[in-house]
């Protein structure tokens, strides 16, 4: 057993499943999707990135491929949340919702390829 | 990704991971801790709100308490954050630098700072094995001459100095032990750029088996050894290493020039020498007897060359075994053995210091031999004296005693190795010198006195090929004849010649030596020159510029108005390049 890669299906697969957990629910009800949980899914996926930090193998690198993409969907999505609540002072619309939603869905679908690719790797090692 | 990179990625992983969790901690804990707004109304962070007060206050920058007064609740809470988050820095911070002051990150860092310049060399570079005085001097004058070196050296201390130098080029250096095969072709040995391997070391085993592995995995190079012992020598020869060059062998040739022939002493000095350097003076030896001190591989070396001519020999030197074996030789019996060290005046007096006309100090030890010389002078100040000298920092030492000949072995060395790689027709030159008797020595003396003045020349070889000298093929190929003293011609005021002799010229496998000026070139000769270096520039320019060829060949063969017509003609239909290319063949 590969410490190493224990903690990184942790992390990849924790990423995964909070993501759905924010993303579940009616696209444009901000009462079915919760901050914390966002907050959550960012900093998961953050750790799951610097783990793949310096893996010089192939598999390294896509997985380190699509981590940053899942960041950059979140990071826009928390973007989106902060300029609309917080700089331009307006209560969440169903309008804006669906647009963080719709982002974090992005998201998941880098996340699910991540861990799609974890299992691919752990099948090839087992033959 | 270079190695470099992902050791630092890889060694980056656990302090960002710390600071990532120390601010989502502090962050998260922010967001649910309670406050009061400033109408007292109960007020929560927001996430925004908690990342711009975690920021500022991980980095100690300290905004304050912003945008409200906080609550005791929100203060217990950024308590723990300031604390969490300056140690995360802290630790992150210390593992960076502790990464970069890290030996194996650093040996990493140059070794890819090493294969980056390697890479940037454009030309063919000489790979050097063994950066010491030897090293030093050949990287010095190849460097001088644009011949890119690349070192390789097993001393930190030397690879670290040797960016402080002054070497007119670039000279990429690499830590390890040329032993090493791995760090061999890490230095570029299978580049396909590397000309030669010099193995340069102190010790004749490595530089045998940086032969062998050179031999081996590049064929094509050429491979330079030094050797000081003749196993080892012959050893090297046996799987094809080029040269050979043993400091022992080398002086006690040039010793051996120096007795019977001063003026090809003199020769071999000046065209071997660093250009640009004064002209030393003749020097002239008496017959006599001499004394060698020491009877080691240098002692034995001058020994053999005495023998030859004939002259009285007394030897000194401790050892009793020595001198049992010298004894027991049948051609030693003229000469004698005495015991002892040479440095006291009584064991000179004894051998017969008044008397003799020369004295080899060559003890391994340079303390020694400046004493010997020392005492010698006093007894004798009329000697000449031949001094070894070992070590380059004692280098003012046996410059103040105005020995007649010094050797210095890397000096030596250095000299031979790059009289091999710059100029390789030199050697033969001067093997083919040293067979001709002094009065032409003192003739080819005069004529390079006479054409190039009081400094060392600059030796060239003028290679008759499409790629070295364009104009010059192309107007042999149409039959024309080009003479020796064509090429002595100033392309810019054809009626002074250019300051350079012709030395040597070089037929298939035929040897001329000091070609006439009426010799007529042909298609793939090697001539060798020497003289000033602004006669190469201007005889590169007449040898690839078909118009300055023109100019030195109308004013040679003015009488000869068939072949400038020829040329003319030549020239004429090179320029007009719209003529079809068949016509040119026929007209050929």
């Amino acid at each position: 057993m590969n410490r190493e890669k224990v903690v990184f299906s942790f992390f990849m697969i924790l990423a995964l499943t909070l993501n759905f957990g924010f993303y579940a629910g009616e696209v444009d009800n901000p009462n079915h999707h919760n901050v914390y949980e966002l907050f959550a899914v960012i900093v998961v996926n953050l750790i799951a990135t610097v783990l793949k930090f310096g893996d010089r193998s192939q598999m390294g690198a896509m997985l380190l491929a699509t981590s940053l993409v899942a960041l950059v969907q979140l990071f826009s999505a928390s973007i989106v949340w902060a300029y609309v609540v917080n700089i331009q002072g307006n209560v969440m619309t169903a309008d804006t919702m669906s647009t963080i939603i719709s982002l974090s869905g992005g998201a998941m679908i880098a996340n699910f390829i991540s861990v799609i690719l974890l299992i691919i790797e752990t099948s090839m090692m087992r033959h | 990704m270079s190695l470099v990179t992902s050791l630092i990625m890889r060694q980056m992983r656990v302090p960002i991971i710390i600071l990532i969790m120390a601010y989502a901690i502090s962050i998260l804990g922010m967001v649910i801790s309670e406050g009061v707004d400033d109408q007292g109304n109960p007020w929560h962070m927001s996430f925004f709100d908690a990342f711009y007060f975690v920021s500022y206050t991980a980095t100690t920058i300290g905004f304050g308490e912003i945008p409200y007064t906080l609550s005791n609740a929100q203060r217990t809470w950024a308590l723990i954050t300031i604390y969490l988050t300056v140690v995360a820095w802290f630790f992150s911070l210390g593992k960076i630098i502790s990464l970069v002051q890290d030996p194996m990150f650093r040996e990493a860092l140059k070794e890819n700072q090493f294969s980056q310049q390697l890479k940037r060399i454009p030309d063919t570079f000489v790979l050097i094995c063994g950066f010491g005085e030897t090293g030093h001097a050949l990287a010095k004058a190849l460097t001088e001459r644009n011949i890119h070196t690349v070192v390789i050296e097993n001393k930190d201390k030397i690879i670290q100095t040797l960016p402080l130098e002054d070497f007119s080029l670039v000279i990429p250096a690499i830590k390890g032990d040329a032993r090493d095969p791995e760090k061999l072709i890490q230095a570029g040995l299978q580049n396909e750029k590397c000309a030669a391997v010099i193995a340069v070391t102190a010790s004749d085993e490595t530089n045998l088996k940086i032969a062998v592995t050179s031999k081996l995995l590049h064929p094509e190079t050429c491979v330079v050894c030094r050797s000081e012992l003749e196993e080892f020598e012959s050893n090297m020869f046996s799987f094809g290493t080029d040269f050979v060059v043993n400091p022992f062998d080398t002086f006690a040739n040039i010793f051996a020039m120096a007795m019977h022939s001063p003026s090809l002493h003199l020769l071999y000095d000046w065209l071997t020498g660093v250009p640009d350097a004064d002209l030393t003076n003749p020097i002239y030896v008496k017959e006599g007897q001499w004394i060698i001190c020491g009877f080691g591989r240098f002692g034995n070396e001058l020994y053999k060359q005495l023998l030859k001519s004939n002259v009285q020999v007394t030897i000194i030197d401790p050892s009793e075994e020595k001198r049992e074996t010298f004894l027991n030789r049948p051609e030693n019996k003229n000469n004698s053995f005495i015991i002892g060290t040479g440095f006291d005046a009584h064991t000179l007096t004894v051998a017969g210091v008044t008397q003799a006309v020369g004295l080899v100090s060559g003890t391994d030890n340079d303390s020694n031999n400046l004493s010997i010389i020392m005492t010698a002078r006093e007894l004798n100040p009329e000697l000449f004296i031949v001094a070894r000298h070992n070590k380059k920092s004692n280098e003012k030492l046996f410059e103040a005693t105005h020995a007649n000949l010094i050797m210095q072995p890397s000096e030596i060395i250095a000299r031979k190795i790059r009289t091999l790689l710059v100029s390789p027709l030199m050697i033969a030159f001067l093997n083919k010198a040293r067979n001709q008797d002094t009065s032409w020595a003192n003739i080819t003396i005069s004529r390079i006195v006479g054409a190039l003045g009081e400094s060392v020349p600059s030796i060239w070889t003028l290679h008759v090929n499409e790629k070295e000298a364009r104009a010059l093929c192309q107007v042999l190929h149409l039959g024309r004849v080009i003479r020796v003293g064509n090429l002595l011609q100033n392309p810019r005021q054809r009626e002074n010649q250019l300051e350079a002799v012709p030395l040597m010229l070089k037929r298939k496998q035929k040897l001329l030596l000091m070609p006439t000026n009426d010799i007529a070139i042909k298609s793939g000769d090697q001539i060798l020159f020497c003289g000033t270096p602004g006669a190469l520039r201007s005889m590169q320019w007449s040898q690839n510029d078909i118009h300055s060829l023109n100019y030195i060949m109308t004013y040679e063969e003015t009488h000869d108005a068939f072949v400038w017509r020829k040329i003319q003609q030549f020239i004429k239909r090179n320029d007009r390049r719209n003529r079809p290319r068949q016509k040119r063949h026929i007209m050929k």
